[in-house]
């Protein structure tokens, strides 16, 4: 490093503290405090209501033993997978589609709707359209002649009903994330490539794609982080059930918290899920270089 | 408006002339089957999604105690807009129950003017400042800057049953309870989500310009303001609109710290319309009702912000 | 450790208390001088309890009281999150599913001294319900407020069209081995797409119509409306006592054999599985779409069934079992006073005026909703279905022949519940048989032993 360079290092620090102080009060009154005093809880009884004991590694002993835990792991990790593979691929297309074919506002927010509305609405509206015997859906599948399903009754559909509802609510919002992704691009790149006579296809796959890649970076951790925390879809249409086929992690520890009161073996989960999301983020963070850009 | 105050620092710049993408080539076989499927896929994406809200559409319209029976029809079941007035407060109890609505009393416009306070606020010191802490990761060089950035970071994995009752005990010890500043105070500063964005398009942003400007002697204030703003104007709009709704579909947060009259936003006022026994059935109608209506105010907000995404395309050509 | 500073360390541990200086326990659970907070979930009742409000307000000019309302889905995290932070309401709505752990965790006042003191006359509630809300150490928490029972609403137009009279319903009888002629009159009531009955040959299973009988749920541990009616004509009961049973009766044989025909009759297509019952809209709304014929539903939700357009109901009482009566469950809820009120006098006079003839009799009862807890209020509230057509005789039948039986309340009842949720959701989609419930019930009693 030359003398110049750690000349410019320092040169900056006092602005940085301007520009960062702000944020880095928000951070550490309302995220950083709280979850070092959930991690001190994890290692305690704590009913919520009365003062917490400590009792060591307990919990996180009984977590390895608690086979509802690691189902929970399972069906999230399920949840992921499909939720995400399928999002991404229709939030890229959608994405492509929009900034290749058209500049329509009315399309634009038309994808943009579902977000809108909240997630627990968006859940008992598909709830009550995909209902087994009276749900619209099924009425169609009828009239086409396929076999009613109960997509939400049924162990092995019920995970997947709710990945692709909450697919249909986030896709537009990823689409408009990967969008901006895709405005970033310089035309100029574009029009080298019809120069060179590149097809559509040929293009999306040689020049969007790589261009898109620090923002299709940012686009997966945030999607992925974010659908493991799936809560709320859960809460007001299974509520974990049938069986144990849809209780997600996350709602098993807000059972655990607020029904069973046993807070500490929920920040115990807590906490193990950080990790785990921390590991993935890094590992996708690693995988994708996200913070290199090669555009700069 | 709150999002204003961001991007309008762009004024400095010559507005280049609207962008335009580059139309698409057709095939050379002339007929554009790329173009054909493109547009089919669009259509049967937005059939997809605009199905439910039909659904929802013809669900308000209907009367909530005729829908069980006419679940299977495709027009609203004995049509009403009672839905509606009960969303806007304009019917009486006796009303109300009679089309299966529980005659609590709703202030809308009250609660409306509350939810755009509550979201503007967030939405305004969020983005900002939000910037701000971008600039300072992706445009400054400081020692420990990576390490902090992921802290910042590791906290969108901190799972918010963690910080949602500190925070609320936090509030309460502050003595701002059933206040606005109480709502907005957790989102008001940051989120990690908001750093992590606009940090990733700052990266991108050209150094040329601002090497030029610093060349000029602008400090960083300067620098933020007129170049790196203005450059991410996309961005940053994108970014204000999603914390806009994010903003303004909070439930559980301003149900526990505003739940009194003065500053009760919207969505937790809708409450009412939602199962009010255990395993009891909604008020279909005005659930459907209200969440369209709440709705509305952010597709107006989209539909004059969202301009400014695609009129800023062109922005992006300066380097 | 004080109430008051377990709270206080509870707060503590998940907050920063020190900042401001403030105290975990202070202000909010009282707004001004005089001022009850009162929570409740249903908007239904709130009405009549604005009523019985304005009603205490009249009487006790120096006592203002203020209703809160939070759906159902909120109101016990709301409910938590405000104990934790001391700003729980006066006095709140309470379940017995959710009670006892509130009470363990001292966050309930204790009115037997004042119960005492006033000389609130027990015996004027109906037969039990003040029992359950007296804890195992013999802390009282709450005086009755209402009470439910269950019964069988029928479409009276299916019923009807199956050539059933409406006298054939009022004298149902039921056994685990066949059914009797209740289950006969559900596969009566039973139609497929091809409008063969169940009782027919022809009858197709795989494409059902409507279903004689609809479900709600498993039920769970407690069954309310789903299968303990038939279980409790068994002579069956939950656990060894009620309430607080030291061990729980799931293997008994009665229960298995109650449990294995209930599973019985989705195999036989009279009812439909789980899956499709829990894929959607709830009991009620398929009822009212006339995907049901008939289903067993609490007393609580006679207003809305009625309510329902395109549908007319009857009501009939459960079927008379083994032991050659009927049985239901019978459930109430009460007033809880929080204990860390700031006017523990204020609201104990507002929880006896809700527990009194004035509220319950006067003014609840008239509307016709529930029936109050208070046993000279049922005959007011029978008057006031009676004028909206509707005949609660089946619900109230259980009361005047005593063949009720107290709801289960038990310590753990969270841990219970989710683990015979789980249990009696995989017996009743097939996936284990009821032998299952060996197992199942020496876990719970495990539970009861910690």
């Amino acid at each position: 490093m030359s003398t110049a360079t750690r000349a410019r290092r320092y040169r900056d620090v006092p602005a940085a503290l301007i520009f960062v102080g702000p944020a880095a009060v928000g951070f550490l009154t309302f995220y950083l405090w709280p979850a070092i005093r959930g991690f001190y809880l994890s290692l305690t009884d704590f009913s919520l209501l009365s003062a917490p004991e400590f009792i060591g590694l307990e919990n996180y002993e009984r977590l390895i033993g608690d086979h509802l835990f690691w189902n929970a792991l399972l069906v999230t990790l399920e949840y992921v997978v499909i939720n995400i593979a399928v999002q991404t691929v229709f939030a890229v297309l959608l994405a492509v589609l929009m900034h290749r074919l058209t500049r329509s506002m009315t399309i634009r927010s038309i994808v943009l709707l579902p977000y809108l509305i909240a997630n627990v609405i968006a859940a008992l509206v598909w709830y009550s359209m995909l209902d087994y015997q009276t749900g619209v859906v099924n009425q169609l599948l009828e009239w086409l002649s396929v076999d009613r399903v109960a997509f939400f009754g049924e162990t092995t559909t019920a995970i997947p009903t709710i990945a692709l509802v909450n697919t249909w609510r986030h896709v537009g919002y990823t689409a408009l994330l990967v969008f901006a992704g895709l405005q970033a691009i310089p035309k100029q790149v574009y029009e080298a490539a019809a120069m060179d006579g590149a097809s559509e296809w040929k293009t999306f796959w040689r020049v969007t794609l790589p261009l898109l890649r620090p923002v299709m970076a940012l686009v997966l951790v945030l999607t992925v982080i974010g659908s493991f925390q799936v809560f709320d879809t859960v809460a007001v249409t299974t509520t974990g059930g049938p069986i144990n086929a849809t209780r997600v992690i996350y709602y098993y520890i807000f059972e655990q918290a607020f029904a069973r009161f046993d807070f500490g073996y929920a920040s115990a989960m807590s906490f193990a899920l950080f990790v785990i999301l921390a590991g993935v983020a890094y590992a996708q963070l690693r995988l994708t270089r996200a913070s290199q850009s090669d555009l700069s | 408006m709150a999002i204003a105050s961001t991007p309008q620092a762009g004024a400095d710049l010559t507005p280049p002339p609207p962008g335009r993408p580059r139309s698409v080539r057709p095939d050379r076989r002339g007929v554009p089957w790329g173009r054909i499927a493109g547009w089919a896929t669009l259509v049967v994406v937005m059939i997809v999604t605009l199905v439910p809200f039909y659904w929802m559409l013809r669900t308000s319209l209907s009367n909530t105690r005729a829908l069980a029976a006419g679940s299977g029809e495709l027009l609203p079941v004995d049509f009403t807009l009672g839905a509606y007035k009960r969303v806007l407060g304009l019917s009486t109890t006796a009303e109300a129950v009679s089309e299966g609505g529980s005659g609590a009393s709703v202030n809308f416009w009250l609660y409306l003017r509350n939810s755009v306070i509550v979201a503007t606020l967030v939405t305004a010191g969020q983005v900002f400042f939000s910037a701000m802490a971008a600039y300072a990761f992706a445009r400054l060089s400081w020692p420990g800057r990576d390490t902090v950035f992921f802290l910042f970071l590791s906290a969108l994995m901190i799972p918010p049953i963690f910080t949602t009752l500190p925070n609320f005990i936090l509030i309460k010890d502050l003595g701002l309870l059933n206040t606005y500043l109480g709502i907005v105070l957790p989102g008001l500063l940051m989120t990690p989500f908001a750093v992590f964005f606009l940090r990733q398009f700052f990266l991108n942003a050209s150094h040329e310009l601002e090497e030029a400007a610093r060349i000029d002697g602008a400090g960083h204030a300067r620098i933020f303001l007129r170049i790196i703003v203005p450059l991410n104007q996309a961005p940053i709009t994108t970014l204000a609109i999603l914390t806009y709704i994010t903003a303004w579909n909070d439930y559980f947060w301003p149900l526990l710290v505003g739940k009194s009259e003065n500053v009760r936003v919207l969505t937790v006022a809708l409450g009412v319309f939602q199962a009010q026994t255990q395993r009891g059935t909604p008020d279909w109608a005005g659930l459907m009702a209200a969440t369209l209506i709440a709705a509305l105010p952010i597709m107006v907000l989209f539909a004059v912000f969202g301009r400014r995404v695609i009129n800023s395309i062109g922005f992006t050509g300066i380097k | 450790m004080t109430k008051a500073r377990r709270a206080l360390a509870a707060a503590a541990a998940l907050g920063l208390l020190t900042v401001g200086g403030c105290s975990g326990s202070d202000d909010s659970s009282k707004s001004a001088s005089g001022t009850i907070t009162y929570w409740l979930w249903d908007t239904f009742q709130q009405p009549q309890y604005q009523a019985c409000a304005d009603a205490f307000h009249a009487a006790n000019p120096q006592y203002k009281v203020k209703i809160t309302q939070y759906g159902w889905d909120d109101y016990w995290n709301t409910l938590t999150s405000a104990f934790v932070s001391g700003t729980a309401p006066d006095t709140f709505i309470s379940h017995l599913s959710y009670y006892p752990q509130y009470a363990a965790q001292s966050q309930l006042l204790d009115i037997t001294e004042q119960v005492k003191k006033d000389n609130v006359d027990l015996s004027q509630y109906q037969n039990g319900l003040a029992d359950l809300w007296v804890d195992q150490q013999g802390r009282r928490f709450g005086l009755p407020k209402d009470f439910d029972t269950v019964a069988l609403f029928y479409n009276t137009k299916k019923v009807e069209e199956a050539g059933v009279k409406t006298e054939d319903l009022q004298n149902l009888t039921w056994n685990p081995t066949d059914g009797g002629t209740y289950e006969r009159l559900i596969a009566r009531l039973t139609v497929d797409k091809n409008g063969k009955r169940g009782d027919e040959p022809g009858f197709d299973k795989t494409k059902v119509a409507t279903y004689g009988l609809g479900l709600n749920s498993s039920g769970g541990g407690f069954g309310q409306t789903e299968w303990s009616q038939y279980a409790f004509s068994t002579g069956w009961t939950h656990g060894d006592k009620t309430p607080w049973p030291t061990r729980f009766n799931y293997d008994d044989p009665r229960f298995k054999q109650t449990i294995a025909w209930f599973r019985s009759l989705v195999d036989r297509g009279y009812m439909p599985t789980l899956a499709i019952a829990s894929s959607g809209v709830n009991q009620m709304d398929a009822y009212g779409a006339g995907k049901y014929a008939m289903v067993t539903e609490g007393s609580w939700n006679t207003k809305s069934y009625w309510d329902l357009k395109g549908v007319k109901s009857g009501i009939a009482p459960t079927p008379i079992g083994p032991i050659g009566k009927r049985a239901s469950m019978i459930n109430g809820l009460a007033d809880n006073i929080y204990a860390g009120t700031k006017n523990p006098e204020g609201a104990w006079q507002w929880v006896k005026f809700l527990a009194s003839p004035a509220c319950q009799q006067d003014i609840v009862a008239k509307q016709g909703i529930v029936f109050p807890a208070m046993k000279t209020a049922t005959v007011e509230a029978e008057r006031a279905f009676a004028a909206k057509q509707i005949d609660v005789a089946p619900f109230t039948v259980h009361i005047k022949e005593n063949t009720t039986t107290l709801a289960p309340i038990a310590d753990h009842w969270a841990d219970i519940s989710a683990l015979m949720t789980e249990t009696m959701d995989s017996i009743l989609s097939g996936k284990s048989g009821v032998d299952s419930l060996d197992g199942a019930n020496r876990k719970v009693n495990e539970f009861l032993k910690k």
